[in-house]
């Protein structure tokens, strides 16, 4: 099964983060990583990993925020350099657009994920799986 | 001294009689018009009506909304062909307002524009350069007619190109300047950019300025810049354009030229006339034109007169400058807005629904426009570019309708405030 991000539009103001994660923290949520795409025109969008984005994402828009899920692939990365350039490599081969991609390392101190924001997520595990890089299934990520 | 003596310093009196018998004249004139025609009839009203000008207050108001509901024909006096030029506001929501002239008012508006100009110091010796925009706008047409029947050297430089503004100054020793004020500042600084001091690099000495609030302090601003004396002109197309009300030598408030324009000023709420020198909205009513004459015009625009004399003998009262309006329209850049325009262009876009407040402020002495409209729950998608876009097609489809590119914002639903009664819609915090 396809893992699902949560996207969350914000003006960049003070106190504006804090509202969205109190509503998490209300609801139980969990927080595994979390980026901030900003444009110049004074907003931004919010893509949160957690272990369970549509909960958040259902408890965000009740809230009044725009929220959606939005598709991504998550893999495992190895401990070296280079590692990351070589997995976005393969997509740019592939003439894949990237919405957004980040990386974070868990709480473990020890595992390094790459999150991967792109229209067509099918696409991307093909490319990873002939590259024999094996992704996370969504049960995977949630439990991360 | 003047460019018509025996109209600039007729006694107060005798402009009033004068007024008078063309008040007479223009109202036997508007009742060939389909409008004036019917609400004449409706009213009992004639020519033999107004003996005096003060019997003016028994005719009723034009509103811009009369004009857009009676077009575009309805206010002509003489058949179609009679006419042989118009101007028209902008924008492509509901009806324009458009203002229809024949020879006789081409020539008698280009003559005002002449003896504004005179009265500001423009000579026929001097080199005079038009920056506004041409076409529909009236400041373009409006001035160039007018320096040329003064008979200056008159280049139609037209609005932009800042680097080309200043060669075509240095070419032909431009000596004269009419364009919007904020306009001077971003001239200013691409003098500096070129390593060029306008004082001494150019052969500069009079500015005329109009068409956007300014402050007195912007003003004053602008003549120690150039070290060029600048002049307020105070216009407005339905009432042919520039050469309305203009500044002499003293910029001491804006000579109204009374023989052409019969001039009221009103409380906007109960429409009576204010007591002499308190402020109030100005009306006007057109005592030369023949295609289409306006009769007791509502401006919107606040302002008083200033009493006294003028020390330059020109009897024509004078008017403070503009303080505001009485409705919410706005200028930027030279351009008129009301906010219905602007959320005419909004209701297009379902993504961003209908609330949105207009900020008006000033960076580096340019004006600047923001419309702040909610995003959709519904139509968010998490895609940074789809919103980017989207911001884009808005403000060019705000600035198709208004002429100004407006800077789009997003912000989150419910976080402005709603719509309900006289929201206010616009906050203008430019300096002033
Ligand atoms: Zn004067």
């Amino acid at each position: 099964m396809i893992a699902h991000q949560v996207s969350i539009f914000l003006e960049n103001k003070p106190g504006r983060l804090e509202k969205v994660t109190s509503v998490l923290k209300e609801t139980g949520i969990n927080i595994r990583a979390m980026t901030l795409s900003t444009s110049s025109a004074g907003w931004g969008i919010l893509n949160l990993l957690v272990d369970r984005p549509e909960t958040a994402c259902k408890k965000l828009s009740e809230a009044g925020h725009p929220a959606v899920l939005r598709e991504i692939v998550v893999v495992r990365m190895q401990d070296r350099s280079g590692a990351l350039h070589d997995m976005l490599s393969l997509l740019a081969l592939a003439g894949l657009n990237v919405q957004n991609a980040y990386g974070t390392v868990l709480g473990d101190n020890k595992t390094a994920i790459l999150v991967i924001d792109v229209e067509d997520t099918e696409h991307v595990q093909q490319i990873f799986d002939s590259a024999g890089v094996q992704a996370l299934t969504s049960k995977e990520v949630y439990g991360l | 001294m003047y460019w018509k003596p025996e109209i600039e310093i007729l006694p107060q009196q005798q402009l009033r009689v004068l007024q008078a018998q063309r008040l007479q004249d223009t109202l036997s004139r508007a009742v060939n018009s389909p409008f004036y025609g019917k609400l004449f009839q409706k009213h009992g009203i004639g020519p033999e009506t107004v003996k005096s000008v003060d019997d003016i207050r028994r005719l009723p108001f034009t509103t811009k909304e009369d004009l857009r509901n009676n077009f575009p024909y309805g206010f002509l006096t003489v058949p179609k062909q009679g006419a042989i030029r118009l101007h028209c506001s902008s924008g492509t929501t509901g009806n324009p307002t458009v203002i229809f002239h024949d020879n006789h008012d081409l020539s008698s508006w280009a003559d005002l524009v002449a003896r504004s100009l005179y009265c500001a110091g423009l000579r026929d010796t001097d080199v005079f350069q038009n920056i506004c925009g041409y076409g529909l706008f009236t400041g373009g047409l409006g001035f160039q007619y007018g320096a040329e029947r003064l008979g200056a050297l008159v280049i139609p430089a037209a609005a932009g190109n800042t680097r080309r503004q200043i060669k075509l100054m240095q070419d032909f020793g431009t000596t004269a300047i009419h364009t919007i004020p904020s306009y001077l500042f971003r001239l200013h600084g691409a003098f500096q950019d070129l390593g060029l001091d306008p004082r001494r690099d150019t052969s500069l000495k009079l500015f005329v300025i109009g068409a956007e609030p300014h402050t007195d302090a912007q003003r004053r601003r602008i003549e120690e810049l150039f070290g060029v004396k600048a002049f307020n002109s105070y216009g407005l197309s339905e009432m042919n354009g520039p050469g309305v009300a203009f500044e002499c030598q003293y910029q001491n408030g804006l000579h109204v030229w009374e023989d052409a324009f019969l001039t009221e000023i009103i409380d906007p709420d109960t429409l009576q006339p204010v007591p002499d020198g308190e402020e109030g909205e100005l009306v006007f009513t057109t005592l030369d034109r023949h295609a289409m004459p306006l009769l007791r015009y509502r401006t919107r625009d606040l302002t008083r007169f200033l009493p006294g004399d003028c020390p330059c003998g020109r009897t024509h009262r004078r008017l403070a400058r503009i303080s505001g309006r009485s409705d919410d329209m706005f200028i930027i850049k030279g351009c008129n807005v009301f906010p219905m325009q602007i959320e005419k262009v909004l209701m297009r876009f379902a993504e961003v629904g209908t609330d949105y407040v207009i900020e008006l402020e000033t960076f580096d002495g340019n004006d600047e426009l923001t419309v702040k409209v909610e995003l959709q729950k519904e139509w968010f998608t998490g895609d940074i570019e789809a919103l980017e876009k989207l911001s884009r097609q808005i403000a060019h489809e705000v600035r198709d309708e208004i002429l100004v590119t407006p800077a789009i914002r997003l912000v989150e639903p419910g976080s402005l405030p709603r719509s309900e009664g006289k929201a206010v819609r616009v906050i203008d915090s430019r300096k002033s």
